[in-house]
């Protein structure tokens, strides 16, 4: 099963990725994420529940989106990988611990708690 | 059959013509004997007509003597009556008695009258010199006092002759005594008895003697034509011995029989017979030619007469078997033309009515139904030929629908090899396959439950709804139930079908596999393993409308072969009685050496026809996935697939998908499967990337090797020596915007491998990649 990219225009800063992400397939998010990096969104979202294979090319392409927007203080976070592909991202250290959640439920949480934390030191 | 009837009658006719033959000849010769026996007795009987007169005479003149006494000079007298009254009586004496006291003489006398020089002359016997009470003429008759015949004697002294004489004693009346007075006698002149026997008439054949008793003198003398008949008959024949002969035929009381050899020259008879007057016999020597030859001469007639008849019994009996046997023959003749192309001989219009117009109208009537049937049956052969020619051409036609080596244009990856024997000419198994789409083969394999004919229409119907259903691409659950949903419609013949249908995905190797009741599949791995498919079968296709099928998923390896087959294979019976059955099968495909679909095939086919005979429909259809590019070998401790990929992106696809299809197939867990086919891919990326910048010809290739507790994979590439271990490790906690990008397929590799070992050997890169198998 090649990948599927679906990005929801309701939420446009998370991206689904089913299937098979590796080699052959990475140039496809590439694309993608050229034209989603170039907004610059403060936070991007890959949930990966429905990805099955992950390679070291894939795992380039989380690693150039960090690149692209942590230094601006964006974040990248990657929500409920299989086990498979979350030994891979483990292994290399694609996202820091905390990047990685359970679901989007866990991360609204994580995020909500970071905008209090900025508003109450704001 | 003139013959038979010949040969049957002929000895019987014989036979009884010979035995009226001999009873005849028995009877003639009988006759015959009578006629001779009968001959002596009637030349007894003449001798004695001629003698018994005589004696007549003489003993009346002795009775009127003893009743007259007349004085003794009378007696010459009476001597002279007695001459006169017999002319054939030589001499006669009247001699007075002496010796006796009360005689009247007392002196011999004897008073002699007998016949010379044609007077009669007296002399007185009764003289010294001739004592005639002495002599045995007186004496016989004094002694006996009865008359009596004299032996033939010389009279010497007397009549000077020879002669025999009739002496009668006569006696005198004294008181109440008779007492001897003397003898009167009759000469007979043996010269007189010679005569009266050459005068007796013979008859008209046979020798005769007249011959005195045996004695001293014994007298002998032919009788009629004798002497004449002795000449030609056998003039040196003894009468002497003949006369014996007779004598002692007489003595034992026999008259005839036949003459002993050496007697006389030629068999011949001798009749004997005593005259009633002189003690003497009459011979007759008969010759046997002369006493049979009227017998043989009626014998004769009667032979001819037998003969002429045996002659017209043949001509009857030829005549009548030649009326039964010459329309039997036309008959015969008519028949032997008929053939079975050739039935219309004539038969003789019969009139008759006995048993040949009988047997004529039965062969007729024979011949009608004959020809009838033979037409009836041409008829038949006709149809039958046609309906022969028609299941030809129907079994062509049949066959036309299975697809035969390189008939179905199929993909490279996939290799197929099929034979179907059906039991008739037509059959109702079915295999098929054929490309679905650019990444799909659909193979099936399928078993109408009867033969002949319905099973070949209703296959048909099958093979038709296969090619439709099929090409749309659905799983062979679905395939299944749509075709049962259709064949189940007007199914009133309630015929059914066993079907196994797969759909072969040719990138991967993938097969899904739905069955209809159907045998499971067995597969034979590339390592020479045979397993029957765990197959869930649904209901038998035909029956049930509302049957719902399962399709199940399985992976070939390159080098695993899929053995369809029908239960003709496993049903077919062994020469021991037993079925070849699904457990001999798998035996024989793990003992083939080529696990090649054609090499498994024939080997099958080859082995089923030689031990087994099939009772059905015999079908076999195997199917591998041998992807370009994927080459296998096997060794005793392991099995090794090498995968020489194009060099590209497409080419690691490829690898990483032929990889986890020989890695599933062979049940390696799925983490594990995952593992191996990211370190494939980050190895090969590699390896393309150096080689696509050199931008020249290179090889690459991965080989895969199975062990029972290992995963060996091998990369190796001619590119310029390269160590990707050798590279520093990418500080995988650095901060974000100091982090590389590259270096982490190469820490993937190291952090799931088991070992890692890279070499350059013999001018390639070899990295050696080892996991710890596990199975699901």
């Amino acid at each position: 099963m090649p990948l599927e990219i679906v990005a929801e225009p309701s939420n446009p800063s998370t991206l689904v990725l089913a299937g098979r992400l590796d080699s052959t397939t990475a140039p496809e998010l590439e694309a993608v994420l050229d034209r989603v990096l170039k907004k610059a969104p403060p936070r991007l979202v890959f949930d990966l529940s429905k990805l099955e294979y992950l390679s070291s090319a894939g795992i380039r392409c989380f690693v150039r989106a960090r690149k692209a927007l942590e230094p601006g203080g964006g974040k990248v976070a990657i929500v409920n990988p299989q086990p498979s592909v979350r030994k891979v991202l483990d292994i290399v250290k694609a996202v820091p611990a905390g990047g990685i959640f359970k679901d989007i439920a866990e991360l609204d949480a994580y995020l909500d708690e970071i905008q209090r934390q900025v508003r109450d030191r704001d | 059959m003139l013959f038979w009837i010949l040969a049957a009658t002929m000895p019987i006719y014989a036979g009884a013509l010979y035995m009226s033959y001999q009873a005849t000849a028995q009877r003639l010769e009988h006759d015959a004997e009578r006629d001779a026996d009968e001959l002596a007795a009637r030349l007894a009987a003449g001798m004695d007509a001629v003698i018994r007169p005589i004696e007549g005479g003489i003993r009346t003149v002795a009775s009127q003597l003893e009743e007259i006494d007349p004085p003794q000079e009378q007696y010459p007298a009476r001597i002279r009556g007695i001459l006169a009254a017999w002319p054939d009586v030589y001499g006669s004496t009247i001699a007075v008695e002496v010796a006796n006291e009360n005689a009247a003489a007392r002196q011999p006398y004897a008073p002699y009258l007998f016949r010379r020089g044609g007077e009669v002359a007296y002399s007185d016997l009764a003289t010294a010199s001739y004592a005639y009470a002495t002599l045995p003429w007186y004496r016989r008759a004094a002694d006996s006092q009865l008359p009596v015949w004299s032996l033939p004697y010389f009279d010497k002294g007397g009549g000077e002759a020879w002669m025999v004489t009739y002496s009668v004693p006569f006696f005198r009346r004294l008181a109440d005594e008779r007492v001897l007075a003397g003898v009167a006698t009759a000469d007979l002149d043996l010269n007189w008895v010679r005569r009266a026997a050459a005068d007796v008439p013979l008859g008209s054949g046979g020798m005769g003697w007249l011959v005195s008793p045996p004695a001293a003198d014994s007298f002998l003398t032919p009788i009629g034509p004798t002497p004449r008949r002795l000449q030609a008959f056998d003039a040196s024949l003894d009468a002497n011995a003949v006369r014996v002969i007779g004598e002692q035929m007489l003595a034992h009381g026999v008259t005839f029989r036949l003459l002993p050899k050496g007697v006389t020259a030629q068999p011949a008879y001798l009749a004997a017979r005593s005259l009633q007057t002189l003690d003497w016999r009459v011979v007759l020597v008969l010759p046997q030619s002369e006493l049979l030859a009227e017998a043989r001469r009626l014998l004769r007639r009667q032979l001819w007469l037998g003969a002429a008849g045996l002659v017209l019994l043949i001509a009857a009996i030829s005549f009548v078997a030649a009326a039964i046997s010459r329309p039997v023959h036309a008959l015969a003749e008519a028949v032997g033309t008929a053939s079975e192309d050739h039935l219309g001989f004539t038969l003789p219009d019969s009139p008759r009515r006995d048993e040949v117009g009988v047997l004529t109208a039965a062969l007729r009537r024979m011949r009608d139904s004959l020809k009838n049937h033979i037409e009836l049956r041409a008829a038949n052969l006709a149809e039958q030929a046609r309906l022969e020619h028609e299941l030809q051409i129907a079994a062509s036609i049949q066959q036309a629908m299975l697809p035969k080596p390189g008939s179905r244009e199929l993909p490279p990856e996939v290799r197929t090899a099929a034979a179907l024997t059906p039991a008739k000419q037509v059959g109702g198994d079915l295999y098929d396959y054929f490309t679905v789409d650019d990444t799909h083969v659909l193979f099936a394999i399928a078993d109408v439950s009867d033969k002949g004919i319905p099973a070949a229409l209703f296959m048909a119907r099958l093979a038709g709804l296969l090619g439709v259903v099929a090409t749309s691409g659905k799983s062979p659950d679905r395939i299944l139930h749509e075709i049962n949903a259709r064949l189940v419609e007007d199914n009133d013949a309630c015929m059914f079908i066993t079907i196994g249908c797969g759909l072969l995905d040719i990138r991967n190797g993938h097969i899904r596999y739905a069955s209809a009741g159907h045998d499971a599949p067995l597969l034979r791995t590339a390592e020479g393993s045979v397993a029957s498919l765990a197959v869930e079968n649904g209901a038998a296709i035909g029956i049930d409308s509302s049957a719902e099928y399962t399709a199940m998923e399985i992976v070939l390896a390159p080098g695993d072969t899929l053995v369809l087959f029908t239960d003709g294979v496993t049903e077919a019976w062994m020469a021991d009685g037993a079925q070849f059955g699904t457990e001999r099968l798998v035996t024989v495909l793990s003992e083939a050496k080529d696990g090649s679909s054609d090499a498994l095939l024939r080997h099958v086919v080859d082995t089923v026809a030689s031990s087994a005979r099939a009772a059905d429909d015999l079908t076999v259809l195997a199917l591998s996935w041998t992807p370009r590019g994927v080459t296998w070998n096997r060794s005793e401790k392991a099995m090794r697939w090498l995968i020489e990929p194009q060099i590209s992106n497409v080419g690691v696809a490829q690898t990483q998908q032929w990889l986890r299809s020989i890695l599933a197939a062979r049940a390696v867990a799925a983490d594990l499967i995952n593992d191996a086919e990211l370190i494939a891919e980050e190895l090969l990326t590699n390896v393309v990337r150096s080689l696509d910048a050199r931008g020249c010809d290179s090889r690459m290739s991965l080989d895969c090797e199975l062990t029972p507790t290992q995963i060996v994979m091998t990369v190796r590439d001619d590119g310029p020596p390269f160590d990707p271990l050798a590279l520093a490790a990418p500080d995988l906690d650095a901060d974000i915007s100091d982090r590389s990008v590259g270096g982490l397929g190469v820490t993937l590799v190291r952090q799931l491998a088991d070992s890692c070992r890279y070499s350059h050997v013999d001018g390639h890169n070899v990295m050696e990649i080892r996991l710890h198998r596990t199975t699901v």
